[in-house]
């Protein structure tokens, strides 16, 4: 089927199975950024946003998302550069492989609530897994990211 | 992938008549079905979308109380009305403690529902709550109480021309309702053990009416409602609550898996039973 869709505020229209998933459409488009880690919607290393909401792209049909903008890390590091300097500053990583997906739910959380305490943060992020860091420099580059907005 | 064609209805009835096409299959937010379809375990022909679909949507209070809310109704949607928090909320901290923001943004209340794995959190909540499901289909409109409606595991009451349109919650009035979710490995598993506790408590303190249910412990969302009718006349402590929780564990039929031995899954529903109905009564 014919699919349409605002990628990263660009229209695009490409062509994809009727059942073909977002995060495949996506990387098929050479957007390698978003990653697949466990597929099963636990992991967050595939988050994007779709309607400016934070959504696992390894479970969303990609058909769900016509018409619709999404927003990919590449997108989101363009939109806001401040947001990774936030994560490089804190180092807010380690191996790297989660931080696409920590890099879009941060910025989800900054749409819509800048002044969210610690807990909040944490609620916000949670289920974007890290197997590095222990969360503590991720949530501190979230909350740098937030004061700074 | 075997799927031939993705259909977006505009209403209802377009998306009752797509429903009729050969191996069609609805849509809601696909957080279970994204899992299923990779895996094969299922083969739609046509998946029809209904989690966009305007009849579906939205969450609202009737004169006498009745809270409705629709099955396209997203999680994140339900945890963060302000009406739910109101009128009953229960579901607002239920749902918003499912899975992971990500999830609870495009799973949908009706796919929550239909899914029909034991572990869910939302179908005891509703189970206790006494819900009423709204069915649509092609030759007319049917409500069924959610007792009855779960037959085993992922198997509903639901006809294949069936969908569900939104859900019905009685009024709360003099109603107490929680909900414990028991998770001993990390905050976003699946529920060891799911328990929802309502009590309809009189002006003397004393129990009128009760309703427990349980997740996590049976081929499907159970009542148990020898457990809640053992609480009805009391003031819902010491005897008669130990006895509560001792019929309940007797009651439930667990099996063996990562989240717990079905012998510490029993002895889990009468801790959890003891304590929700504590939490109940004591605000
Ligand atoms: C990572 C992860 C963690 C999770 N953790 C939890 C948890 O802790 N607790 C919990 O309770 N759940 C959990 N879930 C399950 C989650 O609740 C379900 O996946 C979700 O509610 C299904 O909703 P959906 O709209 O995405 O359904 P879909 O995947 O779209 O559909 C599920 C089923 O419902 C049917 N359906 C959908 N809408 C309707 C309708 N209106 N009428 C009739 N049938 C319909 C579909 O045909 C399908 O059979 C988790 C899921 C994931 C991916």
């Amino acid at each position: 089927m014919r699919l349409h869709f605002a990628l990263n505020g660009e229209e695009i229209a490409c062509d994809a199975e009727p059942d073909a998933l977002l995060i495949d459409v996506i990387r098929d488009l050479g957007l390698t950024g978003t990653k697949e880690g466990c597929a099963v919607g636990v992991c967050g290393a595939c988050t994007v946003l779709v309607r400016e909401v934070p959504v696992c792209s390894c479970l969303y049909l990609a058909a769900m998302a016509e018409g619709a903008p999404v927003w990919t890390v590449e997108g989101i590091a363009k939109r806001d550069p401040a947001l990774v300097e936030c994560f490089v500053e804190r180092e807010g990583m380690q191996c790297g492989i989660c931080t696409p997906g920590q890099v879009v739910s941060a910025f989800a959380l900054g749409l819509e609530h800048d002044s969210a305490t610690e807990e909040e943060i944490r609620g916000f992020m949670s289920g974007n897994l890290c197997r590095c860091t222990g969360y503590v420099t991720i949530t501190e580059a979230v909350r740098s990211y937030l004061d700074h907005r | 992938m075997t799927t031939a064609e993705f259909v977006k209805p505009g209403t209802l009835d377009e998306a009752l008549a797509a429903m009729t096409r050969p191996g069609s299959m609805l849509l809601g937010g696909g957080t279970s079905i994204g899992i299923l379809l990779k895996n094969r375990l299922i083969e739609p022909q046509t998946l029809v979308w209904v989690g966009a679909l305007p009849e579906l949507s939205g969450i609202g209070i009737d004169g006498d109380g009745t809270i409705r809310i629709g099955a396209a109704a997203t999680l994140r949607e339900l945890a963060r009305s302000e009406l739910l928090a109101g009128a009953v909320p229960v579901l607002p901290d239920a749902a918003g403690r499912i899975g992971n923001p990500r999830v609870r943004a495009v799973a949908t209340l009706g796919g929550a529902l239909v899914h029909g794995d034991p572990r869910q959190d939302l179908p005891p909540v509703l189970l206790a709550l006494r819900a009423q499901v709204d069915i649509a289909a092609g030759s007319g409109t049917r409500t069924a109480g959610l007792d009855g409606f779960y037959h085993g595991f992922m198997e509903v009451a639901l006809g294949e021309d069936e969908l569900i349109t939104g859900v019905a919650v009685p009024a709360r009035t003099a109603w107490r309702d929680r909900y414990s979710r028991f998770t001993p490995g990390s905050e976003d598993d699946f529920p060891t053990v799911g328990v929802a506790v309502s009590l309809r408590v009189g002006d003397a303190g004393l129990v009128e009416d009760a309703e427990i249910a349980l997740g996590g412990v049976d081929s499907r969302p159970i009542l148990a409602a020898e457990a809640a009718h053992s609480l009805i006349g009391t003031e819902g402590g010491g005897a008669a609550l130990e006895e509560a929780a001792r019929v309940a564990a007797a009651h439930c039929e667990p099996g063996d898996d990562a989240r717990g031995s079905a012998d510490y899954k029993r002895k889990m529903v009468g801790v959890w039973v003891r304590r929700t109905v504590a939490a109940c009564l004591s605000g």
